[in-house]
């Protein structure tokens, strides 16, 4: 098995591999910093499972290089399974990747990064609500300081694929 | 009243009504669909890009992609 980490450019990715495998990976405020990726090893279950750290990309349409690194990682990894972390405060744009992710057939689990920031913002996501309607795990981070790192662990093994009818019914249809 | 997204003034707010179709795709990767809150923050000049508010975050958008989407703003 592989994990892949999955999401928009400045989400923390970076931040949360590190959490997840003890590496001390470059971060910086600079948009894009992970053009390439890197690859480094977790303890999951006493196993040591391969975990990459893949470049942020919009959608699963590329439109530069960074983008395609990380839709051609995804396209070479069938097997894996996906983190996607999302930036809290940017749900909606996040949860699009995600969607695309599972309809792709991947079993994914969501890392709602930067809580603490939403909390802030005073922007508050029913985390149960969206468990149910997309029926993957979801678990809110905070990377910077090592907040649900573990629970998110945890719950890899709860990832399986989510047929994307389903997902669209439970919340509703979709608008035209 | 509609207008291009393009032609919001400072600090106007409206609702998206309509992408044009080869850019839907795009944009909602940006978070940006039709029936989304929109707000203007800050336009550059000389045809440069424009800065939208979108839920608490912050997009820019090129000129050419700002003009092909329509909004609904208050009179």
């Amino acid at each position: 098995m592989k994990i892949l980490l999955m999401g928009h450019p400045n989400v923390g990715k970076s931040a949360v591999f590190n959490r997840l495998t003890g590496a001390k990976v470059t971060e910086s405020n600079y948009p894009g910093t992970t053009v390439d990726y890197t690859k480094g090893y977790m303890r999951l279950e006493g196993k040591d499972v391969e975990i990459i750290d893949v470049p942020g990309t919009f959608s699963l349409e590329p439109k530069d290089k960074a983008e395609e690194v990380a839709v051609k990682m995804l396209k070479e990894n069938k097997d894996a399974v996906v983190i996607c972390v999302i930036d809290s405060v940017k749900l909606e744009r996040g949860l699009y990747l995600a969607l695309e992710i599972i309809e792709e057939g991947y079993p994914v689990v969501i890392a709602l990064n930067m809580w603490d920031v939403a909390e802030d913002k005073n922007i508050w996501i029913d985390v149960e609500k969206l468990e149910d309607i997309l029926g993957v795990p979801v678990v809110p981070t905070i990377a910077v300081s090592g907040k649900g790192i573990k629970e998110l662990v945890s719950r890899i093994k709860e990832a399986s694929p989510i047929d994307i009818e389903k997902i669209v019914e439970k919340a509703g249809g979709v608008e035209q | 009243m509609r207008k291009k997204l393009s032609e919001m003034d400072y600090g106007e707010e409206g609702v998206v009504k309509s992408i044009e179709e080869n850019l839907r795709d795009k944009v909602a990767g940006m978070g940006i669909r039709v029936g989304k809150k929109i707000k203007m923050a800050t336009k550059q000049p000389i045809k440069g890009p424009v800065v939208v508010t979108v839920d608490q975050y912050s997009i820019s958008l090129g000129l050419g992609i700002a003009d092909k989407i329509i909004v609904e703003v208050e009179e």
